[in-house]
């Protein structure tokens, strides 16, 4: 930050360049130690994390602890929230056909609905393609193992992440109209869209949740963890509640969220 | 990850060749290798460029089109959005936060439904109104600016030396 200052600053030169690669060296060290989504930890491991000292998130784990049984974490890389939901959502269809039959037809009828608000076809169809091969491992082969090798195949996984970020970004240009006061700076939804939800590794506000589960229409629940108060506050996000008809609004899945980061919770 | 990107790449050089936009060639420099690729750009009518032919490499990282390729012009050329060694520096060839240029907010960015097609589209119509604003190369922003009769001269013998006159 203090090359203006620095005797050796060279105006000539391009410190961008060094700045982006230094980033990238970062991202790099990021992707090596942490996997796109990790196998099944306990609370025992994770309140590890935190020193003895800290009282106030070793307490918060123990509530969590007595909700939940596991924890599977995802790569602190910006794409975490969609990488998350993801991951939850296909597992838990695994196990629900009806669910399955109707999230296989909205996959299938977005991609027209995106290329109807003016996204590229062609490029648009790599990833929707991609996305719906992602998706149908929920019939073959049908396992969580299925899934796991998937989302940790960076071809796919991207790929599925992507597709995500598109459907956010299609849902908020849909209904402008009613996002654009949540927006910071002067910027219109579609500029929005562009810098803070399709680029990857821009991370997730609580605009690109609501965004996502109301394009969906799944309901989540999300635990958040920060220093207030004893225990973790529950938030649920359920895109029904302005419908009359809100009979299935059960949280399809819970997601943890501590300062900056989304990981996926496993009740007992 | 390479393997979504070589898939991506030979689905753009096919659909580059099918439609090929009017002044615009590109493909890969050898088909062993398509993360490098060779472009031709014609100047646009009616600017100083017209009539030039200005070849340029594009560079793929292996996780493309999640990030953006790199461009470089490889003869002559002097712009203001174009660094003295040939490299491009526009708002497309950058993800948002990456920011050398401070690009208006405003400015088109590079996501992945973005593609090679779009980038030189856009390097066309660069060539065609020079962004003075965000300039990679000063001095062709200041003489584009202050003296555009000298910049148009400057621009005409690059068109005659890309076509080896």
């Amino acid at each position: 930050m203090d090359q203006n200052a620095d005797a050796s600053f060279d105006p000539s030169k391009n410190y961008d360049e060094d700045t982006l690669a230094q980033q990238r060296e970062i991202e790099k060290e990021i992707a090596a130690s942490q996997a796109m989504v990790s196998q099944l930890h306990t609370f025992d491991e994770i309140v590890e994390e935190y020193s003895q000292e800290d009282a106030i998130y070793r307490q918060k784990i123990e509530d969590l602890k007595s909700r939940f049984k596991n924890l599977r974490k995802t790569r602190g890389d910006g794409n975490c929230f969609y990488r998350a939901f993801g991951f939850a959502y296909l597992e838990k269809l695994l196990n629900d056909g009806k669910e399955y039959k109707r999230f296989l037809d909205i996959a299938q009828k977005s991609k027209d609905e995106l290329i109807g608000l003016g996204f590229p076809q062609f490029t648009l169809e790599d990833f929707h393609d991609t996305f719906m091969d992602v998706v149908k491992m929920v019939e073959n082969p049908g396992t969580v193992d299925g899934l796991f090798q998937a989302f940790n195949d960076a071809g796919l996984s991207d790929y599925f992440v992507v597709y995500l970020r598109l459907l956010v970004s299609g849902h908020l240009q849909q209904n402008a109209d009613s996002y654009v006061y949540f927006i910071d700076g002067e910027r219109s939804v579609k500029e929005f869209c562009s810098q803070e939800v399709e680029p990857m590794g821009k991370e997730s506000d609580h605009i690109h949740i609501v965004s996502l589960t109301k394009a969906l229409q799944i309901a989540i629940c999300v635990e958040y963890m920060d220093r207030e108060g004893e225990k973790c506050n529950s938030f649920k996000f359920n895109p029904f509640e302005s419908l009359a008809d809100d009979t299935d609004t059960a949280p399809a899945f819970t997601l943890l969220y501590r300062p900056g980061h989304y990981d996926i919770l496993y009740p007992l | 990850m390479a393997g979504s990107a070589l898939k991506r790449l030979m689905a753009e050089y096919k659909q580059l060749t099918l439609n090929p936009p009017e002044g615009i060639i590109a493909g890969p420099v050898d088909e062993e290798n398509f993360f490098e690729w060779e472009a031709l750009i014609m100047g646009p009518q009616d600017t100083c460029f017209e009539g030039g032919v200005f070849p340029a490499r594009l560079t793929f990282p292996s996780d493309y089109p999640l990030s953006p390729p790199k461009m470089k012009f490889t003869c002559e050329i002097f712009h203001p959005n174009i660094y003295a060694d040939g490299r491009v520096c526009i708002s497309i060839l950058h993800a948002p936060g990456d920011d050398p240029m401070g690009y208006e907010t405003s400015a088109e960015r590079w996501s992945p439904v973005q593609s090679v097609e779009k980038i030189l589209l856009s390097v066309v119509s660069m060539l065609s109104e020079p962004n003075d604003e965000s300039a990679a190369n000063v001095d062709a922003a200041k003489t584009w600016r202050d003296d555009r009769k000298g910049f148009e001269e400057i621009a005409r013998v690059t068109v005659r030396k890309s076509l080896g006159l």
